[in-house]
Parts: structure tokens; sequence; C-alpha cells
């Protein structure tokens, strides 16, 4: 062997331990679980099941590190639009939240991105035994979805992180854009705002969640007094709550909107005689969820409740400003109408 | 009992019952407000009540309670009449499919974010489709011996089961999914003025027609042989009773959801307090059956805030009511 051959080989010896030695260079991440977890401290593939934050890591500029994410997630019609990779993501996850465990090892995470629902996810397990690591997040509050932005950004990378520092200030900004105003409201001035929740079945989103807080926010009361979203009520129920104002949502917004306004047992309701029955826009994810457009959603709902308090408020504006912003898409005239409509784009 | 009171107390019970039904509910209203509302149908009396009042008691409250009354009163007698023409007390309205296909049909109608009036309308067709499945199975050499129609019933019931899974399994976990859940467990949350146009004309046809053949039902139940040689036609009885069972079931399936047990238990009840012939037992079973679907939801709709699901409650109560039957006869009547 001569010289030159052993000097190539040396240098692609080292070359190798170097980069293996950055790649098992590791960081410490504390989740919303309070567990301390170790990933590698720079992450490329990224598991995401969660549709709400599979729209939040692509606003954040994470998105081409996903390497597997949930069927949900990739039926979310205008998060295909803005980011139509998604739809070739493999789904290791199913609607039912169940885990393909040979298709996500396969696609060979970094690190697994999930919500904490007070438990660990049923497949933390499985993952556990292949050295995955699980970060979880919380996913039921707006104080939670700042935290959920910054620990989304920080296990994604530098830039990341930089973005979500930028949207959680964006986002405080706003809140206190409205607060400013909701905050003097006498109780009498506050709205009872009823969110209902599916399609074909009557459900209404209740108190201790996501949607209590930006109905608050933006100087409404939620009328449903029951814990949690998605709840099962009565008709009677809704018509001793008769709320002033009735958002809907959940697809398919629009036709359940008209299915209140022809049925005759609501017809008595407050808000369906003063003509208050709103659509909840739609984009990336569900506005009115634990999603990035939260920010939005506040705004929206505040100018919503009191148009004149709010009236020197564009929301339309404010709408296309944050998509340009955070999602670097600038919105055409009948793509702004149809996430205010929340229609497929 | 004596028999004209029983058969006094077998028609008033559920007609007290609906009206006390009007008074209770999570809006309040004052009892002297419902009466002259319902007055108000007939008599010329001032309207001095506000506008909600009277949109709480005649659109929501009495077509709930109506409904309650129909679904009620149907399945049970549907059930009695299987009970009869299976020679099995075990069986139920759902032994031939109807069950899992009407709700198949529905969790269709859900995914593709249908109307609550197209949603009955799939649950009922499907409903339909899958009896009328079981049916063609079960038929060999032109007629349906009872076991065939159990088995077929069962592989009807498995198909459409596993259909229903398959469409929870792709439904969208945040809207669809929970919209299918709680529509499987039974509600009468559905009930409006439309929906009792829809479903109560199958129901009174099949329960008009169960009542004509009770007495042929009598002898049915002493099985194929025996009825054919007494001149029945059993191939006719047969598709009849399961063409009038099927009816009700699935426009009972269609408007409220799966509400298990009363189709199971109001008939052993019935049976209990007037015994096994059919011309005394299916009137029973309506009635009874009627009371006490009644009486339920007006526990699942004003207990709580939230709305409880039927399919809960029938059996969280009816369960330790028919325990307590049980050991107080010692299963004396089956």
């Amino acid at each position: 062997m001569n010289w030159r051959k052993s000097l190539a080989c040396a240098l692609w010896l080292a070359g190798i331990v170097m980069l293996s030695a950055a790649a098992q260079a590791q960081r410490v991440i504390t989740d919303a679980a309070g567990r301390r977890v170790t990933i590698p401290s720079i992450v490329t593939r990224v598991a995401d099941p969660w549709p709400a934050n599979n729209a939040m890591v692509l606003m954040l500029g994470g998105a081409d590190k996903l390497v597997a994410t949930s069927d949900q997630a990739r039926r979310q019609p205008w998060l295909r639009k803005l980011y139509p990779r998604i739809a070739l993501v493999p789904a290791a996850f199913d609607a039912a939240g169940e885990v393909n465990i040979e298709t996500l090892i396969g696609a060979r995470p970094d690190v697994v991105l999930m919500a904490y629902g007070g438990a660990l996810p049923k497949w933390a397990e499985a993952v556990d035994s292949y050295h995955v690591p699980i970060i979880l997040m919380p996913n039921s509050s707006l104080e939670g979805l700042k935290v959920t932005a910054r620990i989304t950004g920080e296990v994604l990378g530098a830039s990341e992180s930089r973005a979500a520092e930028e949207y959680i200030r964006y986002f405080d900004d706003n809140i206190h854009k409205v607060l400013r105003v909701t905050s003097k409201l006498p109780d009498s001035a506050r709205p009872k705002v009823l969110h209902t929740a599916s399609g074909g079945i009557l459900t209404v989103d209740g108190r201790q969640s996501v949607i209590d807080d930006w109905i608050n926010i933006a100087g409404g009361v939620n009328a449903a007094d029951v814990a949690g979203l998605g709840r099962p009520v009565t008709m009677e129920q809704v018509a001793a709550w008769n709320p002033d104002v009735i958002i809907v949502g959940t697809a398919p917004n629009q036709q359940s909107r008209q299915a209140i306004l022809a049925d005759p047992r609501w017809r008595q309701i407050k808000a369906v005689r003063d003509g208050k029955v709103f659509v909840n826009p739609s984009g990336a994810y569900l506005w009115d969820r634990h999603s990035a457009e939260a920010a939005l959603q506040v705004l929206w709902a505040a100018k919503l409740l009191h148009p004149s308090q709010f009236t020197d408020l564009d929301v339309n504006q404010e709408t296309r400003l944050f998509y340009a912003r955070f999602f670097h898409h600038q919105l055409t005239d009948s793509e702004l109408t149809s996430i205010m409509n929340a229609t497929a784009p | 009992m004596t028999k004209p009171r029983a058969i006094v107390l077998m028609i008033l019970a559920p007609l007290a019952l609906l009206y006390a039904s009007l008074l209770i509910g999570r809006f309040a209203v004052s009892p002297g407000d419902v009466t002259r509302i319902l007055m108000a149908r007939v008599f010329p009396i001032a309207h001095d009540w506000s506008g909600p009042v009277e949109t709480i008691v005649m659109q929501i409250r009495l077509p709930r309670a109506i409904l309650a009354l129909f679904v009620g009163a149907g399945l049970s007698i549907s059930g009695a009449a299987y009970q009869g023409m299976f020679r099995n007390p075990l069986v139920s309205t759902d032994i031939l499919g109807v069950t899992a296909a009407s709700g198949f049909g529905a969790a269709v109608a859900l995914l593709l974010s249908r109307n609550a009036l197209q949603l009955q309308l799939f649950a009922f067709i499907f409903g339909l489709a899958g009896v009328a499945l079981t049916y063609l199975i079960a038929r060999v050499y032109r007629s349906t011996p009872v076991l065939m129609l159990v088995l077929s019933g069962v592989v009807v019931g498995a198909f459409f089961s596993a259909l229903l899974s398959a469409a929870k399994y792709v439904a969208d976990p945040e809207s669809k999914l929970p919209a299918i859940t709680y529509w499987l467990l039974g509600s009468l949350n559905a009930a409006s003025v439309q929906s009792l146009a829809s479903v109560l004309p199958p129901i009174t046809a099949g329960s008009v027609g169960l009542l004509i053949m009770s007495w042929r039902l009598n002898v049915l139940s002493m099985g194929d042989e025996e009825a054919r040689s007494l001149g029945l036609r059993t191939e006719w009885l047969k598709g009849g009773i399961i063409i009038c069972t099927t009816l009700i079931t699935a426009a009972a399936v269609s408007v409220c959801g799966i509400v298990g047990w009363v189709g199971l238990v109001i008939p052993h009840v019935g049976r209990m307090l007037v015994g096994p012939d059919h011309r005394r037992l299916l009137p029973a079973a309506l009635s009874i059956g009627a009371t006490y679907l009644l009486f339920i939801d007006d526990i699942a709709r004003s207990a709580t805030a939230g709305e409880i699901p039927l399919g809960i409650l029938t059996a969280m109560i009816g369960a330790p009511f028919f325990a307590y039957l049980l050991r107080k006869t010692r299963g004396s009547w089956l």
C-alpha cells in the first residue's frame, strides 16, 4: 500500500469518526409530561401523527424533515394545498391513532412528536423498544399551544426555534391587542357563544378547552357549561342556554350551518333569530382547535363578537399577512374566501 | 289483576307518562304553560307565553316523547313476535342483522356528511337490505327453516359489523368518528316533526300487522310442522312477520341509533304480566315498551346538561330491574 492510499484511508476513517460523533451528540428536552427526553443534537427525521402539529411543523419551516405522519394529516385539504409533499409522507398512524410500527421504524425517525392527553400514547412502549424518543406536547389550552410551538421548534433545530419564538411573539401581541379591549368588558356585554363540534349529531365544545380559552379572550362566554370538547347535548339544553352567537366548527361547517337555520327547533334560539350563526374558518388546520392559526382565531372571534370595538381590525388583511409571513404563501382572493368559509381549496 | 282494570292501566300508563314528560326538562317551563299550550291547539286560548316556551313544548319535547313511545313500543312488539316465531327467549330484534346493517348505513351517511333526514333514509334502506339478504341466504327449497334464518342472520350481522368497523376506521377522528360513535350509542335527540312523519308510518304499519297475526303466532310458536298440519301457510306467515318487524326496527334504528335491551327484555316482562298468549302479549309489549323507553329517555335528556346515550341507560336501569323480576318470579313464566 503506498502512502497516498494510506492517507486517503486515514482521512476517510477520521471523517467517519467525526460524523458519527456529531450524529451521536445528544441534547435533552423536557416535554409536557415532565419527562427529560434525550434526542440527537441534529434532528433531520421527524415522525408526527398529530394533524394540528403537522401544520405547526410546516409553519416553523421543518416540514421537509417529516418522514412519517397520520392518515388524518394527509387528508387535510389546506395542508395538502400548502405542502403537497404531505400526501407522500408515509402514514405510520391511522385515523384511529393506531401505529403501524414497521412503517414507523422503517421511516427511521430521530424523534416522534405527539400530543399529551394526560397519559402516554398506547404505542409508546412499542416505539420505546426501538429506542426512538417520543416528545409529548400540551394540547388543551392556548397557553399550551405556545409551549407546543416552542418545543416543536426546539426539537426541529435552530432556525425552526427562531420561527417559533417569532410566532409566539406574534400570538401574544394578538392576544394583548384583543384583551386590551375585551378585558374591560362587563359581564353583561359578553355574549354567550355556542361552539358546535360535529356534523350529523348535535355535539358542542365545552369548558376547559382551547375553545373556551379563545371565547373568553375574544370577550364572550362559553354557553355550554359542560366540560371537554365534542360533548353530546339535547336540543332543549341548547334552548335553555339560549346562546347569543353560534359558531359552527369542524367540517362540513357550511352544511351544518344550513341544517341549523332550516330546523324549526332552532328557530327560537336567540342567535338564530338575530342571524348570528357563523362558520368557523379553517386552514392548514381548524382555526378553533389547537392549531397555529389560533393566533388568527382570537382576532376573528373578537371582531365577530364585538365589531364596533374592533373597527380598525381588518381580519382579512391580517389573515393574508399571517399566511404570507408564517406559511410563505400569498393568498389569492378565492383562497382567502375558502379559508374564511371553511371550504376545501 | 282483573282484566278490564289491566287494559285500562295499559292504555293510561303511557299517556300519563307522555303528559308528565312534557313537564320535565332542562328548560324551565311551568306546568300551567304546558297545559295551556296543549289546550290552545284545540280551544281558542290567549297566547300569553313567550315564544321559546311553545317551541320547547311543541317542537322539542312533544316530538321526542312521541318518538320514545313509538320506538319503545315498536322494538318491544318486534322482540315479542321474534321470540315467538323463533321459539327462543334469547332472540331480540337484531337477530336477522337489521341493526348492524342500519348502523353501517348511518355510518356511511355520516361519512358522506349527509343531513339528518338523509341519514335516516340511509339507515332505513340498509336495514331493509340487510334483512332481505339474510332471507335470501336462508331460503332453501322454497322454505326458510328457522335455524337457517338464525345462522344467515349471524352471517349478515357479522358482515355489516365488519363494514361498520371499517367505516369507523377511516372516519376522521375529529368530527366524523365521534358522530358515528354517539349515533351507535343511541339517542332520541334527532326527534323533530319531520322525523316523526317519516318514522311513525312504518312503525305503525308493522305493529298493526303483527297485532293482526298475533293468533297465528300462537300456532307458529308450536313449531313449523305443527302449524302446517293445522293448515297454516307458515312460509307466508314467517315472511309477513319478518317484513313487519324489519319495517319497525329499521325505522326505529334509523332515527335513534341502536337501542339495545328493550326488544329483548320487555317481552319477558310482558309474559310475566299477561302470560305467553300472543293475543295478549303483543298489546302488553306495546304498552310496556312505550312506557319504559319514554321513562328512560326522560332521564337521558334531563339528568345532566349533556345528553346521556340511551344505550347506556336502557341496560343500566333495565338490567337490575330485570334481575329483580327474575329472582322474584324464579323464572316461572319461561
